[in-house]
């Protein structure tokens, strides 16, 4: 009887690369913590909260931290210029800020992701963004939360705890308008 | 009247032409040479092998910095600048990171030697089977009972 050694061959290399990729998603993986403990109904604190980040537009500083806007509702939302679905729910996100305005009782915060500066300055030019934005340009103040894609937004109550996560774009008005609602009383 | 309009723009034209290359730069380095020295931030890997819109962003900044005739450490300095030191952390070639480098070479030659071997005997299963012979199973059921007939007629 021939013996095929090929066919054993593939198998080999197959699991080694599937081994490999499970090492390197084990290993290298965002954190999930914050989604965690949400799902047993506990609320972190923002990470990296005190942490001040370069001013891209609306705050008068060049740096800023999220403490900044402690004591009012704060929706976080992570964008970069070259991300086409962060272009896709800026109206939603612009709305939001304009009623959390409006009642005067919070604010967005954007976070330019891993971006150009001045693209970014262009985008929010080019879609009317009336709410402050801030560089995260390597991206560990994102990694603190978990974020490694875009767009992602967090909705922090007014302790700058974090009560609700879209990983991904907001998924509809009524689930925003639902997690600021939520971060009012909670 | 077609001379006295085509003289002055004649001028125009020869005291234009020297001014031309004064406004347009000259590149100092090109988009490859930078490509090959820097990371794509987002996608974690060097820029020279990315394939994403952040990458796609990172290569018209940085065309647009060559076409500036900037030079190519003014041009790592601008995305320092931007995404941090982490842009210019290119995997170490030693220990484990040694596979960023040697495991698309690997997979590239791994899938020849596998087209290589299989690629012959795909072809030959696809030829299609020769036509049926004499012999072969190709006999309608009419046929086959006249042949039978036909045989017992010479049967002793």
């Amino acid at each position: 009887m021939r013996l095929r050694p090929w066919p054993s061959i593939v198998v080999v290399l197959a699991a080694a690369l599937i081994a490999l990729l499970t090492y390197g998603l084990v290993t290298q993986g965002p954190s999930r913590a914050l989604d965690s403990a949400i799902a047993k109904h506990v609320y972190l604190p923002a990470p990296d909260a005190s942490r001040p980040l370069p001013v891209l537009d609306r705050v008068d500083a060049t740096t800023a931290s999220l403490h900044r806007w402690r004591g009012r509702i704060v929706v976080l939302n992570f964008w970069a210029q070259w991300c086409s679905t962060c272009i896709d729910e800026v109206p939603l996100i612009e709305r939001a800020q304009r009623a959390l305005v409006k009642s005067g009782e919070g604010t967005v915060v954007g976070v330019d992701y891993k971006d150009i500066s001045s693209y970014a300055r262009g985008f929010i030019a080019a879609h009317g963004l009336s709410y402050p934005n801030i560089r995260d340009g390597d991206g560990s103040f994102a990694a603190a939360y978990g974020t490694d894609a875009l767009p992602e937004t967090f909705v922090l109550d007014r302790h700058m705890r974090v009560v609700a996560i879209s990983r991904g774009e907001v998924p509809s008005e009524a689930w925003l308008q639902g997690a600021i609602a939520f971060a009012k009383r909670v | 009247m077609r001379t006295r309009v085509a003289v002055p723009l004649l001028a125009a034209l020869a005291l234009a032409a020297p001014a031309a290359p004064a406004f347009a730069a000259i590149p100092k380095t090109s988009l490859h040479a930078i490509e090959v020295q820097v990371m794509c931030v987002t996608c974690g890997i060097p820029l020279q092998v990315a394939e994403s819109p952040a990458a796609d962003q990172e290569r018209q900044f940085i065309q647009a910095l060559v076409n500036q005739g900037k030079t190519a450490t003014q041009i790592k300095q601008a995305l320092v600048a931007d995404f941090g030191s982490a842009v210019l952390d290119l995997p170490p070639d030693k220990g484990f990171n040694v596979l960023f480098y040697i495991l698309p070479i690997v997979f590239v030659l791994a899938g020849l030697a596998i087209l290589t071997i299989l690629l012959p005997r795909w072809r030959r299963n696809r030829r299609p089977p020769p036509p049926a012979g004499p012999t072969g199973g190709g006999v309608s059921q009419a046929d086959a009972e006249r042949l039978e007939q036909d045989l017992k007629r010479y049967d002793p």
